[in-house]
């Protein structure tokens, strides 16, 4: 039997990545720190990472989200810096990136595939489309492919950082 | 969330608001509990729901994952009432996971 490319491996994760992982892995991010360091209030993506606090009250809405701001956006930055670190420190096995995750890194790891998600997601206006009628043809098929193929690495990743969290674990 | 593609529930969005002021409110008023809620989403995975309502709140599997049914079947869940301070904490706490939470007065 295969072994699974990301598994437990001593107190961390291994993760064995294909290249076309690894290269997502290494371009996707860039379009979320693009939106990071300049955000522009038309991209849906923004308004998704930086969602409303308190939909009934604009002004407790507004002193939220000043409180907030600064460590959502410095977090996701200092994510997006250590994935990079982490990718460049790989090695390749038997034509794979093989990168050792260590203490808080499977969880940081975990994030920034979410967060690429979403940005793709918003941008494709995935809240609009019916997943059931999109076939290979769809224009948003590509896309739609990749946060599942994401989607897919977070799974194995969960397996291995908190089995009880996935329904057949 | 995934993996049923379900109609979300619109939270209305805004762009971040980066500029600070000074407080000007300085009257104290005493304030009942405020609730957190988790709004369902197209994008964010079961399993990665339960996560991090494990990680954030550190409930059991059991709390989390009907938390996250709630969420998946109702289209939101009440996952905690608590002091406004609380609140705001688990907000950004799950706000950095990319989940969509809100707080408002609990009635």
């Amino acid at each position: 039997m295969a072994r699974t490319r990301i598994r437990p491996e001593g107190d961390g994760v291994r993760m064995e990545l294909e290249d076309f992982e690894a290269e997502l892995l290494r371009s996707l991010p860039a379009g979320v720190r693009a939106l990071l360091e300049d955000p522009d209030p038309e991209d849906p993506a923004v308004a998704r990472l930086f969602p409303t606090c308190v939909p009934d009250d604009d002004t407790v809405d507004t002193e939220v989200r000043r409180l907030i701001f600064d460590d959502l956006l410095s977090e996701r930055l200092e994510a997006l810096d250590a994935l990079a670190a982490i990718l460049d420190r790989g090695s390749s096995h038997r034509g794979r990136l093989r990168v050792d995750l260590v203490d808080d890194e499977p969880a940081l790891v975990l994030g920034v595939l979410n967060d690429v998600r979403l940005t793709l997601g918003a941008r494709l206006g995935i809240d609009r489309l019916d997943r059931d009628e999109i076939d290979v043809d769809h224009p948003a098929a590509p896309t739609l492919a990749v946060i599942d193929h994401l989607a897919w690495i977070q799974e194995q990743l969960l397996r291995a950082i908190d089995p009880t969290s996935v329904d057949d674990a | 969330m995934l993996p049923l593609p379900a109609p979300r529930a619109s939270t209305p969005a805004t762009v971040p608001v980066r500029e600070r002021e000074a407080d000007t409110s300085d009257e104290v008023i005493p304030e009942g509990p405020w609730d957190v809620i988790v709004w369902d989403d197209p994008v964010n995975l079961m399993s990665y729901v339960v996560y991090v309502f494990r990680k954030v709140f550190g409930y059991s599997e059991p709390v989390a994952r009907k938390l996250m049914l709630d969420v998946h079947h109702k289209g939101k869940a009440l996952v905690a009432s608590e002091p406004r301070e609380m609140a705001e904490l688990h907000v950004r706490q799950l706000h950095s996971h990319g989940l969509q939470a809100t707080m408002q007065r609990a009635h």
